[in-house]
């Protein structure tokens, strides 16, 4: 037989063997199918929230031997394959760390369904919460982490890591100790993450890298000083309104890092002390931030943990804020008149500086990434038709800003702040850890009783209280704890479905950053750059300007929540 | 090169400092130096990854703060240059003050006494003394002023 021929027919005979096989197999997991019977059902906690990853054992009662075992999915349904021999007498058995065991043995009617081959629903079953001393260990975890940040004795990221540490340390050593300290496993811990945030974050950060070297922050300070035409009073609002724009889609922080040295500068060629000009800039940065899905990082996480889009912060959010920023530009004006009316005639070489300064540096890549930029905003707005998520839109965004223009791949690397990605999801999972042993799920219960069936009392109560706790501790590791606490609300109280209390969070938590100099990262790198000017800002001055402020703009914004949604 | 180093922060607390050595300046017939220091501790308090950009700002409003105490000093009828350092105030001074051989320095007093950019009062005595030996250059102070 000629080789050729004899290869066809082996190649043949193995196609036919193959499908073969395939049909066979077909028939089989078909014939499978049709005769294997479960035993389903769905495992919940007292708050009705689904309990992942419970052990569900099927076992003969009289022997205790395990028949069959699985696990609770993400939505806390199970389904559990009858193995074909059934014994006389079954028992559900099902085990879940930081909750009380469950033992349900089957009715004589339900095996008898089983039996014949015919699958089988439990009703719901409610697992209790068991406090254990992993609960203890995991809220002082959690505590530690919050006074670390708080006091600044570690950078943000080394004090979450430090609470990661811990976590896994008592959860791994701890329980060769005792049973008790395990809190959870590495696999687990991860399921706390949020990656739509961690992506969403490091798009924006490369995109922002690309901006900044455009020389626009510089640009929009001069523009701003060219429209007011040389007056203080006009040029306050302009100032405000600009940062708080740029502020609405980039970071706070480096927005007000670029606008900070620049507005020094304006403010001394116009005699003005640039205070007046900077604290009400960092106030509007943290108003006007508040209106976007990008404008902050407790936005993000607010929007990816609720499922709000971009449209939803513009539509539900964004006219709050502008009523906000306007009781905030009059409350500015009025405290700082005198400072205004100290203007002088500009001097005309430091005005000539100014002009030199307030061009763009590279039009081109300013031009690209305009383009790039509007794009990402239509994508954001129209990408929820299409379940487009927002962090796939920013990588796309990046990536074409990093091959269209072609940036220093490496500058770009670095310009992402790697370790407040770090910083995300070391916070994701010490707050996993409080969540996983229960404490949120007590903290929820304990609000909930507190507000009863009051929405209005819940909007106030969440919005207030969420503001006034900024203002002391980092609003962003808050935030990602009150993220289950507002979601229970949501589904308890009526008329919370619209998820309004997760934009009174959105509102407490980055507006009351206001309310001290520690509030948020951006009033810090702005007292910084102003004390390197000459100009300090010490925690009590920004405490007298800054926490009026946080009254009205909080009270302006939640007037707007109430009248919006009531 | 010689001539007066001033070191400057910028601010109503630099106004004295400016005035004393415009003043030694015209006494002396001496070349006027405004220094500043850029200083980049306050990034601490943030995870910004962005020093360059950073640093390349704040040298601009380091420029326009000396830029600004020339014009002062020009009004007056004084000549008078200006420098933008980076690194720490005290190791700049004493660097700058080697590099152009200044006959003078004069400096600010303690703004306050915890901050760590700045001299603390038991510090400053020593700088003193150290800026004098390293540099050859008599160091002046302008009046104290608190705020």
């Amino acid at each position: 037989m000629k080789p050729i021929v004899r290869n066809s027919l082996l190649s043949l005979l193995v196609i036919i063997f193959s499908f073969s096989v395939f049909v066979v197999t077909s028939q089989v997991e078909a014939q499978d199918t049709i005769q294997q019977a479960y035993l389903v059902g769905l495992i919940e906690d007292h708050q009705s929230e689904p309990i992942v990853g419970a052990d569900v054992i099927l076992q003969d009662a009289d022997s205790g031997e395990d028949l069959a075992a699985t696990e609770t999915e993400s939505d806390g349904r199970f389904a559990l394959p009858i193995p074909p021999q059934i014994p006389a007498a079954m028992s559900v058995q099902i085990e879940r760390a930081h909750f009380e065991n469950v033992e349900m043995r089957l009715q004589v009617s339900s095996i008898e369904h089983l039996e014949r081959g015919e699958s089988l629903t439990l009703s719901r079953v409610t697992l209790e919460r068991k406090i254990t001393p992993a609960f203890w260990v995991a809220a002082m975890v959690f505590l530690v982490v919050l006074v670390l940040i708080a006091t600044g004795l570690f950078h943000n990221t080394l004090a979450t890591l430090i609470g990661v540490t811990l976590v896994f340390g008592f959860s791994y050593l701890g329980s060769l100790v005792d049973d008790g300290l395990f809190i959870f496993d590495f696999e687990r811990s991860l399921q706390y993450v949020d990656w739509n945030v961690i992506f969403l974050i490091m798009g924006m950060m490369i995109v922002i890298a690309v901006v900044e070297d455009t020389g626009i922050f510089q640009w929009l300070a001069f523009v701003a000083y060219r429209l007011s035409q040389g007056r203080a009073y006009v040029l306050l609002p302009i100032l405000m309104l600009f940062t708080g724009v740029a502020s609405a889609f980039l970071d706070n922080v480096t927005t007000m890092l670029l606008m900070t040295p620049i507005t020094v500068q304006i403010a001394l060629a116009m005699g003005i002390n640039p205070l007046a000009l900077l604290i009400p800039e960092v106030m509007a940065s943290n108003v006007i931030g508040v209106s976007t899905l990008v404008g902050t990082p407790t936005n993000i996480l607010i929007g990816s943990f609720a499922e709000i889009s971009f449209n939803d912060f513009l539509i539900n959010l964004t006219p709050g804020v502008l009523i906000a920023f306007a009781g905030l530009v009059v409350y500015s004006a009025l405290i700082y008149r005198q400072d205004l009316r100290d203007a002088d005639k500009p001097s005309e070489m430091l005005m000539e500086r100014l002009a030199e300064r307030g061009k763009i540096e590279d039009a081109e890549n300013l031009k690209k990434a305009g383009i790039v930029f509007a794009g990402m905003i239509v994508l954001f707005v129209l990408g929820e038709q299409f379940h487009l998520l927002p962090a796939v839109t920013a990588l796309m965004g990046a990536t074409t800003l990093l091959v269209w223009i072609r940036p220093d791949i490496e500058a770009m690397i670095e310009a992402v702040d790697w370790t407040t990605l770090v910083f995300f999801l070391a916070l994701f999972i010490t707050v996993g850890a409080i969540q996983e042993v229960g404490l949120i799920s007590i903290i929820a219960g304990v609000v909930g009783r507190l507000v009863g069936e009051s929405i209005v009392l819940a909007m106030i109560g969440i919005t207030v209280f969420s503001a006034v706790l900024s203002t002391v501790i980092a609003n962003i590791p808050f935030t990602a704890a009150m993220l289950p606490v507002v979601a229970f609300l949501s589904r308890t109280v009526p008329g919370a479905e619209s998820k309004m209390l997760f934009y009174c969070l959105s509102v407490g938590s980055a507006m009351g950053g206001n309310g001290s100099l520690i509030g948020a990262s951006a009033n810090m790198v702005t007292a910084g750059i102003a004390d390197s000017a000459g100009y300090p800002i010490s925690y009590g001055y920004f405490l007298k300007k800054g926490f009026p402020a946080l009254l009205i703009t909080v009270a302006l914004a939640l007037i707007w929540l109430l009248i919006h949604f009531l | 090169m010689s001539g007066i180093v001033c070191a400057i922060r910028g601010g109503p607390t630099s106004k004295p400092t400016i005035s004393r050595a415009i003043a030694l300046a015209k006494e002396t017939k001496k070349v006027l130096h405004f220094l500043y220091i850029v200083n980049l501790d306050f990034l601490a308090y943030t995870e910004s990854s962005r020093v360059r950009v950073i640093k390349e700002e704040m040298h601009e409003m380091g420029d326009f703060i000396v830029l600004a105490a020339q014009e002062k000093a020009e009004n007056q009828g004084v000549e008078a240059q200006g420098a933008v350092r980076d690194g720490t105030v005290a190791e700049g001074i004493i660097e700058f003050s080697q590099e152009i051989e200044a006959d003078y320095v004069v400096l600010g007093s303690p703004r306050a006494e915890h901050e760590e950019n700045v001299f603390t009062r038991e510090r400053f005595e020593s700088f003193v003394a150290m800026v004098e030996k390293e540099s050859g250059a008599k160091v002046v102070l302008s009046e104290i002023e608190r705020s």
